[in-house]
């Protein structure tokens, strides 16, 4: 957890708006834009980042439903063809947003959607751009969602320090403990 | 309000490249700490009228103990949606709690984040921030130009006949000596001693 605190993609991840449904009354919040009081009545239905909407989740005050990127259209296109979707368009932080909202929502589908989008594009999309040329790279990196980036960025160095292993310097190195001659008897 | 000015700081700090540090925004800074200020004063503001919610509910109540009268009754006819009014002016104190809570978080990463980079960097260059290009310099802080001028360095001696053995734990710079972190040096206690911070 403490690691997580400082983490910025976790506190960028928790900004993404969620929709929820408030059980309570709130005093004393402009959340409400259609309110024409200072406050939110019971029954609202609002925009929440994912931080708050939990928190209050957690209180009973409110209930969340999925947001819009992981509606029909998005389950149809991916079921579709994954690797094709532009994923950071609809949520930068697509898996990592999903996982946060999975077991707070009552569509139990969605980790079965991210398991699955994530299969494919990773065998797809991923596995090809490591290997690819910059120029090819390139048409696929903007289509990727920040997780996927960053697994993108890890293998490329990868790849680097191996090619740069490969050309710098002998393989073995005879032991300098094997350059001792010993006197014949 | 709720957490839109914190949430600017890191979001901020990722639109630089990957441990490279931008200027500080101060600015920034300023602003998420007053819109702290303002959840604390709202906060405090439904706190009072929550606890004057409370007062007049068991005045109310004493009334009707006294008079004989259902308070609930006594309270409909008189418009006073105690129950309800108390529950909203709740959540909504939890509402400005969260987003101080949340601000603070941005603002402690935000920092955090940032030294981590300084630390790194001290590392890879030395603790000499004059030796560092000016438009580096112009992106520090007055307290982390502070943490590149200071060495920190924690050491353990273990003593021995005539000499101590010094395991330096994180390492300093100065302007004769080298040390790197975690390395096993070998010396008089009195030269050892020049070191510890």
């Amino acid at each position: 957890m403490a690691k997580y605190y400082y983490d910025i993609d976790d506190i960028l991840t928790e900004e993404e708006f969620a929709p929820v449904l408030f059980h309570k009354p709130a005093n004393g919040v402009t959340i409400d834009p259609s309110a024409e009081t200072n406050s939110v009545e019971q029954g609202a239905k609002v925009e929440l980042p994912f931080w708050l909407a939990h928190e209050l989740h957690l209180r009973q005050a409110v209930s969340i439903n999925l947001p819009a990127c992981f509606d029909q259209k998005t389950r149809l296109e991916i079921q579709a063809d994954a690797a094709c979707v532009d994923l950071r368009s609809r949520c930068p932080y697509f898996y990592e947003f999903g996982c946060k909202l999975q077991p707070l929502v009552t569509d139990r589908t969605l980790g079965i959607l991210l398991s699955t989008a994530f299969k494919i594009r990773y065998k797809e999309r991923l596995t090809k751009v490591f290997t690819a040329t910059h120029l090819t790279a390139s048409k696929f990196l903007p289509f990727l969602t920040i997780e996927e980036t960053n697994l993108y960025e890890a293998a490329h160095l990868s790849m680097t320090a191996f090619k740069k292993w490969r050309t710098g310097g002998p393989r073995f190195q005879r032991a300098s403990i094997l350059g001792r001659k010993r006197k014949e008897s | 309000m709720y957490g839109r000015k914190g949430y600017q700081l890191p979001k901020d700090f990722a639109s630089g490249e990957k441990g490279h540090l931008k200027p500080f925004n101060s600015k920034l800074f300023d602003e998420t700490i007053e819109e702290c200020d303002q959840n604390h004063h709202l906060i405090q503001f439904l706190i009072r009228h929550l606890s004057l919610s409370i007062c007049i509910y068991f005045t109310n109540k004493v009334f009707c103990l006294i008079e004989g009268v259902d308070v609930t009754r006594k309270m409909e006819q008189e418009g006073l949606d105690v129950h309800n009014n108390r529950n909203a002016d709740h959540y909504g104190a939890l509402v400005h709690h969260l987003s101080l809570i949340h601000n603070k978080r941005c603002l402690m990463a935000y920092v955090h984040n940032r030294a981590d980079i300084v630390r790194d960097l001290a590392w890879r260059v030395g603790l000499e921030l004059l030796d560092l290009p000016p438009e580096i310099q112009d992106k520090l802080t007055t307290l982390e130009k502070r943490v590149l001028q200071e060495p920190f360095c924690s050491y353990q001696i273990v003593h021995g006949k005539s000499r101590n053995r010094v395991e330096c734990r994180y390492g300093a710079s100065k302007r004769t000596t080298n040390f790197t972190r975690h390395s096993m040096h070998f010396l008089k206690r009195t030269d050892a001693e020049l070191y510890i911070a």
